[in-house]
């Protein structure tokens, strides 16, 4: 478990960090050419985001604004950026490196929580009502088979995913 | 043979020796070593009276050999090898060592162990004089003659200046018109001045002055003596060696004779046949027979093969009043025997399909910049009118995109240097031109760094140029408004645009010429990475290649405006004259030779010389042995260092020469230090010893200095060989890894290294006692300290346990 | 028969009965049987992925091992399930040390990746098994009036360089399997952008903005219907129009359907069969135009 580390002392290293993390090995690449930002559907909706700009921020060390705040949450991971990035920055896939980080430094929306509660208890992380289950003879379709949960658990416990501190933060 | 008689001459430098070297010591040792003639003490060696005892001496016959101590930085070698070879020795058999640099000084704080150091290297010179030999001087004739590939810019420019200095002079250009890119470019930044404006040739002809620029086609280019031009033509095979080139050009017939066509233009008018026009961005057609525009060179009309009906319709025959159109003509094979070849093929324009989100190949609307230049010149195919080529309606709303397929890893991750310019220039000119019009930059940084090109920049600002900084994602079509919308974002406001445009122009990336890597193999010549022609060196040889006597110039090494392509074109010019001008090589013959009785059926020396010296010749059935090309060959001794039954060795560097050298520096020791051996190559690597002496840089005189060609030429068996003479280490010190004098010789070596530490293990060598370096000259301080700190190791290591393998 | 196992995810069976129903019915008239395996899990799409990566390949990978195991290629409906399994898939068999550590992971699960197996999405499995002109032959309605805006979702094309799917700036898979049952697929404004789905549960406003955008651009363009190949999509542009009904007063109504609901259709199936009640925006009009 990595706690939050002293914010000057990383301001120099967070590239590093991140270049270091599955999914972020491209981030040092960006040369803010906005390719990215007039790609994002997102960015075209609310200025809450911007690849871009999170990337700059990034690179310049503020680890703490990056983590904390909602901009990383709002990428809807479509990839758009990614496949026309001029320097192959691989933009989607920095942003989970950011997102793993933050979780990991105690910043996760609620939503993420539930997500893994679900899957720690059921291996699904959408829960099926009865509801729906019983209609599935009405259908013609077959039951439900079970999901592996038991192997699940055993993935999750050698990850330490099962060991992440799922801070209640709410939405930022 | 007469007996080997060696002069010593020893410099105190004026004295300042004497304070730290005892002199008297060194000469009682070096008299005592047998085949010392004469040994000689005096304040310097390399000017003057000094130089003048050496003279004497040689002429007086009283010795045979000279080892010179002086101070190397005062071009001692130099002066030293160049007065005993007018006096008669020859200059191979004189050996200059530095007690300065290399004892005195960096070991001023230890004066007795610094005398002993130079007992031990004043020997090794004696030791290795005595077994050096003459090497001879080499003559290759060469044929004075030139050919220069491309016939655009540079092309143009190198061909007229060799042929203004009387050399003779071919061109081939492989399109039937001359003038390359720069011709469609119609005019160039910064003084918008027509692109086919080019030099005058210095002949002194009536309307020629050699002030004026003149059009190509008043030039008199074609009238230079010594320059043939071949256009339609192309380089298919290159045989021979440097200096002596066979090149067999294959010249595609023209099909109307360049002597009888009077370019009256009658034939266009009844040609049938018609076709969208390439060179005018398909922005109108042209007929099967035809002339790009009118004032190109040689104004003589080419018909297009692959379009024409020939005798099925041969109008233009029937119609030519000189009977100028050849229909029969066949393609020709022309051999060219020439002493030199100048490489200016130049670049082109990147297809920019491949930047799919711009939709380049499916909008008509979306252009490219050499494109919109057609559509600007006045000449061009719209009679300068700026249009939509979609209905050819006028375009207003203009978007250009730069660093379309450049800085791009995906495709071109280079930046192509030239297009902030040219798309600057055509936004002016249509500006200028229609100020009505909404022109706007689309750009990641705007790169406008050469002379006056930042006034160019603030002109367009100052005309109402719009910049958005951010480079587009994607350009759609929406076919309701058949408008163009470019999606950008401006980084600056931080918001996201939507560009409206009638026409969408990229300045798409530049990329080496057709035909590049062909041509390098012909040649054998280098590409870069990016894949335009390598140069020999970026700083020193910006027109050299490796292989002596081909040269490069313009486009061909990196896309480049027109002003550098003209440096670099009389550049080339200029060096591939300094190589004709004496019709000979002449060259040392410090080269590799083989010894046939060992080689055979190996191919590791002509696969590692990195100047393709080295080949395979028949000898006997089915047998192979190395053969050594004194007019390529460096002699840098990789080969040596790659031979696994040694051979091959170096006339100024064999093995014997080597080891009674290495033998001798660590025979004496006195400083009560593990002995270590310093393995300097004669370039990078010796310059480090120089400058930690030059600056005092003080380090432990147990390091002994001894000077290979090249750390290439080690071998494991010589580590062994230095490890059994007494050294205690061994540094090996060589240029830097991708700066190596011989290309590939110190990355060689550090394999080398890195295999004798697993091999010499098995001798008890511990692979700490063998390092190897990498230093340039400004790392004096670095050769120090390394020195200190392998002695250091060494010490710590306790002495050397050579376990007897046998 | 060309048989795969199936790979139904959470959100189909949780949420979408008609998309399983209509694939279960109408994949196997083209001769392809599905296969249920037990014990598969959640496929570890970008909100696990967000969590941590290097888990959710481990989850991918665990549930490729079990399709490994019963020697099967996989076939997947979900887009989002598509893209972690292949994208998984693709990375572990081109990286050894990722493989290694991934396995390292699974041997606590008694499971380990080898490599043999595709996963695909059954559109691949439509044109590369079935083949459209026998696609086009099993076509016994009439669906020629419709105009259909497809998306197929982010995440069936991209990241390209790891899915493989089709071109991921000029996509003609999807369109062609749409017009080989007999409609015509029609271009709109940003047809390949994201609909904004996962952003739902995190920032529903900026996702309905997103959805909206896309509702806008198909209904401008005139189309009948959408088509759709993800739940996330269909969910957010189905439900969605409810959505922006009550948020922006406007009504759209244009019906949305799943592929595999349009090719159950045309090959004739009955709409009572595929259970279509679960849509929010009402079919009829459309049913009545498919002849």
């Amino acid at each position: 478990m990595v706690h939050e580390k002293d914010d000057e002392t990383l301001r120099a290293g967070f590239s590093g960090e991140i270049k270091h993390r599955l999914g972020g090995e491209t981030i040092t690449l960006c040369y803010q050419c906005g390719t990215c930002a007039a790609s994002c559907p997102v960015a075209k909706v609310t200025e809450k985001f911007n690849p871009r700009g999170v990337i700059k921020l990034a690179l310049l060390g503020e680890r703490q604004e990056v983590l904390s705040g909602s901009a990383i949450w709002l990428c809807s991971s479509c990839y758009n950026c990614q496949e026309r990035c001029p320097q192959k920055v691989e933009i989607a896939d920095v942003i989970y490196a950011l997102r793993n980080i933050a979780i990991m430094s105690g910043h996760t929306p609620n939503i993420y929580s539930e997500f893994a509660s679900g899957l720690m208890k059921e291996g699904r992380i959408v829960p099926i009502s009865k509801f729906v289950e019983k209609k599935r003879t009405d259908y013609g379709l077959p039951p439900l088979k079970s999901a592996g949960v038991e192997a699940i658990k055993k993935i999750l416990s050698t990850t330490g995913f099962d060991k992440i501190q799922w801070k209640k933060e709410g939405t930022p | 043979m007469n007996e080997t008689k060696v002069g010593v001459f020893l410099s105190d430098c004026g004295n300042q020796l004497s304070q730290i070297l005892d002199f008297d010591a060194l000469v009682n040792h070096v008299k005592q070593v047998p085949g010392v003639a004469l040994v000689v003490k005096a304040s310097e060696f390399w000017r003057g009276e000094g130089l003048k005892t050496i003279v004497d001496a040689i002429k007086g016959k009283k010795i045979s050999r000279v080892v010179v101590a002086e101070s190397l930085p005062k071009l001692s070698e130099i002066r030293v090898v160049k007065a005993a070879e007018e006096a008669g020795l020859n200059p191979y058999l004189v050996e200059v060592i530095d007690l300065k640099d290399h004892c005195a000084w960096p070991h001023r704080d230890t004066p007795s162990e610094a005398t002993e150091k130079a007992k031990a290297m004043l020997l090794a010179a004696i030791e290795r004089a005595k077994l050096l030999e003459p090497i001879e001087k080499l003559e290759f004739p060469i044929t004075k003659s030139v050919l220069v590939i491309g016939g655009g810019i540079a092309g143009m420019q190198t061909a007229e200046d060799l042929a203004d200095l009387g050399i003779k002079t071919y061109i081939v250009e492989k399109s039937p018109f001359l003038g390359g890119l720069a011709t469609r470019a119609g005019r160039f930044f910064p003084t918008d001045d027509c692109a086919i404006c080019i030099q005058s040739p210095a002949s002194d002809v009536k309307t020629i002055t050699h002030t004026s620029r003149k059009c190509v086609y008043r030039s008199g280019f074609t009238e230079i003596p010594n320059l043939n031009i071949l256009t339609n033509s192309r380089v298919i095979a290159v045989e021979g060696a440097t200096g002596n080139y066979k090149v067999t050009i294959e010249k595609k017939p023209r099909y109307v004779n360049e002597s009888k066509c009077v370019g009256c233009d009658l034939c266009t008018t009844v040609c049938p046949v018609a076709v969208p026009d390439e060179y005018n961005a398909k922005l109108k057609k042209r007929k099967a027979i035809y002339m790009n525009v009118p004032n190109v060179h040689p104004p003589v009309y080419v018909i297009d093969e692959n379009v024409c009906k020939f005798h099925d319709c041969a109008k233009c025959v029937e119609i030519c009043p000189t009977k100028a159109v050849e229909l029969d003509q066949k393609s020709e094979r022309i051999t060219l025997n020439v002493g030199s070849i100048v490489v200016a093929t130049g670049f082109q324009e990147c297809d920019p399909s491949i930047v799919k989100e711009y939709h380049y190949d499916e909008y008509p609307d979306v252009i490219t910049n050499l494109e919109l230049a057609r559509m600007i010149d006045g000449f061009g195919p719209t009679s300068g009118e700026i249009i939509k080529p979609s209905n050819r309606e006028p375009a207003r709303r203009i978007v250009i995109i730069q660093c379309v397929g450049s800085r791009d890893r995906r495709w071109n991750p280079w930046c192509s240097s030239i297009c902030c310019m040219i798309s600057l220039k055509h936004a002016m000119l249509i500006k200028s031109a229609h100020p009505e019009a909404d022109v706007t930059i689309c750009y990641i940084d705007i790169r406008t760094t050469g002379r006056e090109h930042e006034y160019y920049y603030e002109r367009a600002r100052e005309m109402g140029i719009k910049f958005v900084k951010g480079r587009p994602s994607e350009i759609v079509h929406d076919p309701e408004t058949d408008m163009l919308i470019v999606d950008v974002e401006d980084e600056i406001l931080r918001r996201l645009l939507e560009l409206e445009a009638d026409l969408v122009v990229l300045a798409s990336a530049m990329v080496p010429a057709e035909g590049t890597k062909d041509l390098a193999d012909m040649l054998g010549i280098e590409l870069d990475q990016d894949g335009f022609f390598k140069e020999y060196n970026a700083k020193l040889r910006p027109t050299e290649t490796k292989r002596r006597g081909i040269f490069l110039c313009g486009g061909a090494t990196f896309p480049k405006d027109a002003p550098t392509t003209s440096l670099h074109a009389h550049s080339a010019a200029m060096k591939a004259t300094k190589f004709l001008s004496a019709g000979k090589v002449v060259k040392d013959q410090k080269t590799a030779v083989i010894n046939e009785e060992y080689c055979g059926d190996c191919e590791f020396c002509p696969v590692t010389c990195p100047y393709g010296a080295i080949s395979l010749v028949p000898k006997g059935e089915e047998h192979f042995v190395a053969e050594v090309s004194d007019l390529l060959c460096e002699g840098c001794g990789i080969c040596v260092g790659t031979c696994p039954v040694n051979a091959i060795e170096l006339r100024h560097a064999r093995p014997n020469q080597m080891s009674a050298q290495m033998k001798a520096l660590v025979s004496v020791n006195g400083t009560g230090k593990p002995l270590i051996l310093a393995m300097c190559c004669s370039e990078c690597g010796h310059t480090a010893v120089d400058s930690s002496g030059m600056a005092m840089m003080q380090y432990p005189a147990n390091v002994r200095v001894m000077k290979v060609p090249c750390t290439g030429i080690l071998q494991v068996h010589v580590f062994l060989e230095a490890f059994k003479a007494g050294a205690q280490g061994v540094m090996v010190v060589g240029c830097k890894s991708d700066g190596c004098h011989y290309e590939v010789g110190s990355q060689k070596a550090q394999k080398k290294v890195e295999l004798a530490k697993i091999l010499l293990n098995e001798y008890g060598v511990e692979p700490e006692r063998l390092m190897m370096h990498n230093m340039v000259f400004i790392e004096g301080a670095d050769f120090a300290e390394a020195a200190k700190t392998m002695t250091e190791r060494l010490e710590k290591l306790g002495s050397l346990q050579l376990t007897d393998v046998s | 028969m060309t048989s795969y196992a199936l790979f139904l995810g959470c959100t189909i069976p949780a949420r979408q009965p008609h998309y399983e129903a209509s694939a279960r019915k109408a994949l196997p008239q083209l001769g392809i049987e599905l296969v249920d395996l037990d014990n598969m899990t959640c496929c570890a799409p970008p909100p696990l992925q967000s969590i941590d990566l290097e888990t959710s390949l481990s989850i991918a990978a665990y549930n490729i091992c079990l399709a490994e195991e019963a020697d099967l290629n996989m076939i997947t409906l979900c887009t989002g399930c598509f893209e972690s399994l292949a994208m998984a898939n693709t990375m572990l068999k081109q990286n050894e040390k990722l493989k290694a550590r991934v396995n390292q992971i699974l041997s606590s699960a008694g499971k380990e990746f080898k490599g043999n197996k595709e996963v695909k999405h059954y559109l691949q499995v439509l044109t590369q098994d079935v083949g459209l002109d026998r696609l086009k032959k099993s076509v016994t309605k009439d669906l020629s009036s419709l105009k259909v805006a497809s998306f197929s979702g982010c995440h069936l094309l991209r990241p390209s360089a790891l899915l493989k799917f089709d071109d991921p700036e000029r996509p003609h898979v999807f369109d062609e399997l749409i017009e080989a049952l007999g409609a015509k697929s029609i271009w709109y404004r940003n047809k390949l952008k994201c609909c904004g789905g996962l952003l739902r549960g995190y920032a529903d406003d900026v996702a309905l903005a997103i959805a909206r955008e896309k509702i806008v651009n198909t209904t401008k363009a005139g189309a009948d219907c959408i088509v759709t190949l993800c739940p996330f999509c269909f969910l957010t542009l189905d439900l969605g129009q409810m959505l922006i009904k009550s948020a922006f007063h406007e009504e759209y109504n244009i019906p949305v359907l799943h592929y595999a609901e349009l090719l159950g259709l045309a090959l004739g199936i009955e709409p009572k069969e595929l259970a279509l009640d679960f849509h929010k925006i009402r079919l009829d009009k459309l049913l009545s135009e498919i002849r």
